[in-house]
């Protein structure tokens, strides 16, 4: 590929897209919550990387909109995550378990 | 030179723990192997002039967001040592929504090539570090600028999110003295 060449547009695209399409193998194949959270904190990732991407490689503008997009999607990740953990919590104290398979109930 | 051994240096660290952060069979490894993986994007952040967002990929990502999950991890000990087996039915649709979102990447690639790469190349990147947007101070006045409404509500947002959090925690607690 002639434009694949360091720091343009279409590398950090392929970075992006191999770590869109490894979060979505993680969240369709893993079991436990934990390795499904893993999985939508790298989907949260590639989505950042390519706000800021477009952001620097949108021609003939300076402004710092993709930068700010991507902060949005890590205060996103951030409130997800503790969420998502107090979830995970709740439902090992009940079931002792955080097999997603098995997990049918939050309350004992 | 240097710096193109540092960018792909990057990119392949992001890219490889990512794969590898989806598919390995221990948890806690697959909660490392997304350290480095945060750790090469924050990488590629630098490249990008983004150095208030790599600051930020560090500080909340790494010192935040992975924590959790490390803690997480070993907080359920019984799951340390277990080997994660995906079902076939499981193997089947990972394989078909990684190739589904692969298409979708490759899709948007093509469509980049044809529009951004041609204004690319007749303009050439924008150089942020040279107006100072890419700095704390840059992403600062725009949030307090126009983008004053996104702010408040993501602070709101996570106001709320950790509230609840709290409460969903506090809500499942045995009482003290209980029966387990």
């Amino acid at each position: 590929m002639s434009s694949l060449h360091a720091d343009s547009l279409t590398a950090y695209l392929v970075v992006a897209t191999v770590l869109f399409a490894s979060g979505l193998l993680a969240i369709a194949t893993r079991r436990t919550a934990i390795g499904v959270l893993i999985g939508i904190e790298l989907l949260l990732n590639s989505a950042a990387l390519q706000f800021a991407a477009y952001g620097r490689f949108r021609a003939g503008a300076v402004d710092v909109q993709g930068q700010s997009s991507s902060l949005f999607v890590v205060v996103v990740a951030a409130a997800e995550a503790a969420v998502v953990l107090a979830l995970f919590f709740a439902v090992y104290r009940t079931s002792r378990d955080v097999d997603l398979e098995q997990t049918r109930e939050l309350r004992s | 030179m240097i710096e193109h051994g540092l960018f792909w240096g990057c990119c392949l660290l992001a890219a490889l723990s990512g794969v590898g952060a989806a598919t390995v069979r221990n948890l806690f490894h697959a909660a490392l192997l997304l350290g480095l993986c945060l750790l090469g994007v924050a990488g590629l952040y630098l490249f990008l002039q983004a150095w208030y967002l790599a600051c930020i990929q560090v500080v909340v990502y790494l010192g935040g967001i992975l924590v959790l999950v490390l803690f997480a991890t070993l907080f359920s000990s019984d799951i340390l040592g277990q080997r994660q087996v995906p079902s076939r039915a499981q193997q089947v649709g990972g394989v078909l929504a990684a190739g589904l979102g692969t298409a979708a990447g490759l899709h948007l690639l093509v469509v980049t090539l044809d529009h951004g790469l041609r204004l690319e190349q007749q303009r050439g990147p924008v150089h942020l570090a040279d107006t100072g947007v890419g700095t704390a101070g840059g992403i600062g006045d725009l949030l307090v600028g126009s983008w004053f409404a996104p702010f408040l509500v993501a602070g709101v947002l996570l106001t709320v999110a950790l509230v609840g959090a709290v409460a969903t925690v506090k809500r499942y607690r045995r009482p003290a003295g209980g029966s387990p």
